[in-house]
């Protein structure tokens, strides 16, 4: 995400209104330059990609890379159909 | 060329042509650049008003609102407006003054960090620090604010930054504006349900208006025939009195709009985000129903209810796609059944002035081009359900935020807006105090907005809520004490009038709409009459409530 006035805790300010938790943070100075990398680890009992979709909304960010994702609600959606 | 010069040349090379503000020290030198432009600037009488008229101009024109105010206290009085207009995705510029630079952080005088304070309630914000920034801050607040899903854009201008001197240059960067067009396998998934449904209802919302897509919108509805409900700010993306048009859903909607989304097959959701107030208890609502979601904001889809076909992207392209003829007729006549055996009732209950009749008969009277600006409360429910519309941006009504007070303020921007429109404003007796120093705004620019104050002398929403939920213990709803009406309007050089009978609403209809200035109607209503039907907390938009329970 660039490195804009506020870009930072903007980003805290979604994770926290989309009621998110913080499990760790990582911001440091990308390869392209007046930009962030940023690397969030957060948990929720709603769905991971939601988020994910509330994050590309932000002006700042240019792209969003998912590691990895354990959805609660696709995980319940999965174990009522059975499969 | 100073900085606040060019702040104001390139508002008006923008499209510009009205701001509503309140000057104060820390945005002098805007207003100082002001005098020599053919921009107009609506002085309002508090910073809460210039927000909400910015709104309603917004609202009814599609065009960026422009609000303007000082640091500090300025800046904070305008958050409830500008978080109004985030919650209804109105586009809108917030403009702030700020201390100088220097004394940011210092808690300098008239200081506060409005940056800070709005970030949850704005689409996008700006802190301007040099001059340079400013010809590539407004032109791109102006771009997020129109754009995709709109929304309002602080733009927090330093004192130091808008009195001093630099060589600008306007910015025109390339920006497509443009929405993308729907991933054509979410559209061939979206064809495929709309053609296998027997029990298709659309769910229009306010999305079809904000995206231009009205047109597309009334040639998709006319080739599938597929009735059609909609949420309080998707009113007039039909026509109200179209045949198809069952009513507004959930808490006050219509009993025919609710059972038949309730017993639906396929949930056609057309620029609505499935709200609390539009779906009742969301685990009982549209129980048997696929999803087609189309919306311009992925991050809509899918956020409350799962969708079966998901549809992001530029909605009139999607319309378009999927319109095609559908046998529904069984379904059409069931629907049409349920809007007939539920059909409105408009005996008054007494004597007194019943506000749905009211309604109707201004609704019938007004004609064609008018636009009705709403506060909050029992009487934006009436509205809702008792005024036709023929376009979105005729209803003028606080959704998301609720935001008693927006009417007045509303009204005066729809009425700048639109010179030529009846412009009404049809407010309560506790929303008309939260901006009533705005009659004297009213007066000022002499717009003949036409006021309908309906008075119960009660905060009639909550007071129903607490006689309904809260076995009639009554806190803090008792308006009793309020001051004549008639009066304040007529110290404000308004003419007023009293309508206290049924029998006086055929000429107070007629002598509101007559008056070539503005007027205001004070309505007393019954203390205890209630909105119906209503869906409870809890529970089901089937679980409908047309009386109180014994």
């Amino acid at each position: 995400m660039k490195q804009a006035e506020g870009a930072l805790v903007r980003l805290l300010g979604v994770t926290r209104r989309r009621r998110f938790d913080i499990l760790s943070l990582k911001a440091f100075p990308a390869a392209e330059a007046g930009f962030y990398d940023v690397q969030m680890t957060v948990r929720a009992d709603r769905s991971g990609s939601s988020f994910v979709r509330q994050i590309e909304k932000l002006v700042e960010v240019s792209d969003v890379e998912v590691i990895e994702l354990t959805d609660p609600a696709e995980t319940a959606r999965a174990a009522h159909s059975g499969t | 060329m100073k900085g606040a010069e060019f702040l104001v040349k390139a508002l008006e090379r923008e499209g510009v042509e009205i701001i509503f503000g309140y000057p104060g020290g820390a945005i002098m030198p805007v207003y100082d650049a002001l005098l020599d432009s053919k921009i107009r600037h609506i002085l309002v009488r508090h910073e809460q008003a210039a927000a909400l008229a910015a709104d309603g101009y917004a609202r009814a024109t599609g065009k960026v609102g422009v609000c303007m105010a000082t640091s500090g206290p300025g800046a904070t009085n305008l958050v409830t407006g500008i978080a109004n207009a985030y919650m209804d995705s109105v586009p809108m510029v917030a403009i702030t003054g700020q201390v100088p630079t220097h004394l940011m952080g210092t808690d300098a005088f008239q200081e506060v960090d409005i940056f800070g304070i709005t970030l949850p309630v704005v689409k996008h914000s700006f802190l301007v620090q040099t001059s340079e920034e400013l010809p590539r801050v407004v032109h791109e607040a102006f771009q997020i604010a129109r754009s995709g899903r709109p929304g309002p854009v602080l733009i927090d201008l330093p004192k130091n930054v808008a009195a001093g001197s630099a060589d600008f240059a306007y910015h025109d960067n390339e920006f497509d504006e443009h929405p993308p067009v729907p991933h054509a396998g979410s559209l061939a998934q979206a064809a495929e349900l709309i053609n296998a449904s027997r029990r298709p209802i659309v769910y229009a919302g306010g999305g079809v208006g904000m995206a231009c897509a009205v047109d597309e919108f009334r040639e998709f509805i006319e080739r599938t025939r597929i009735p059609v409900v909609s949420t309080l700010k998707g009113l007039g993306a039909i026509p109200t009195e179209h045949e198809l048009f069952l009513g507004m859903m959930g808490m006050h909607g219509t009993k025919a709009a609710n059972y038949a989304v309730q017993a639906c097959d396929l949930l056609i959701c057309v620029g609505a985000r499935f709200d609390d107030r539009a779906t009742g208890k969301l685990s009982g609502f549209a129980p048997h129903a696929k999803v087609v979601h189309m919306d311009v904001d992925p991050s809509e889809i899918g956020k409350l209810r799962h969708a079966d076909a998901p549809v992001a992207g530029n909605l009139r392209w999607a319309l378009v796609a999927l319109a095609r003829d559908l046998e529904i007729t069984a379904w059409q006549r069931h629907c049409l059944a349920l809007k007939e055996s539920h059909a409105w009732n408009y005996d008054a209950p007494g004597p007194g002035v019943y506000a749905p009749f009211f309604l109707k008969r201004l609704s019938q009277l007004a004609g064609k081009n008018v636009i009705v600006a709403c506060d909050v409360g029992q009487h934006q429910m009436w509205v809702a359900q008792h005024f036709d519309f023929c376009r979105p941006e005729q209803h003028l009504s606080s959704g998301g935020l609720g935001t008693m007070g927006f009417g007045l303020p509303a009204a005066i921007g729809a009425q700048l807006a639109c010179p030529d429109s009846c412009v009404i404003n049809v407010s309560g007796d506790g929303s008309m105090m939260m901006n009533l120093q705005e009659l004297a705004t009213l007066r000022r620019y002499d717009l003949p907005v036409k006021i309908v104050l309906f008075d119960n002398r009660a905060l009639g929403m909550v007071r129903q809520w607490q006689e309904l939920f809260h076995s009639r213990r009554y806190s803090e709803v008792d308006l009793s004490d309020n001051p004549d009406f008639v009066q304040v309007a007529e110290s404000m050089r308004i003419p007023a009038i009293r309508v206290e009978q049924q029998k006086d609403v055929e000429w107070s209809v007629r002598r509101l709409l007559s008056e070539p200035g503005p007027v205001l109607a004070h309505v007393l209503i019954h203390q205890e009459a209630n909105v119906w039907p209503i869906v409870g907390p809890g529970m089901t938009n089937s679980e409908m409530l047309d009386e109180v329970p014994s």
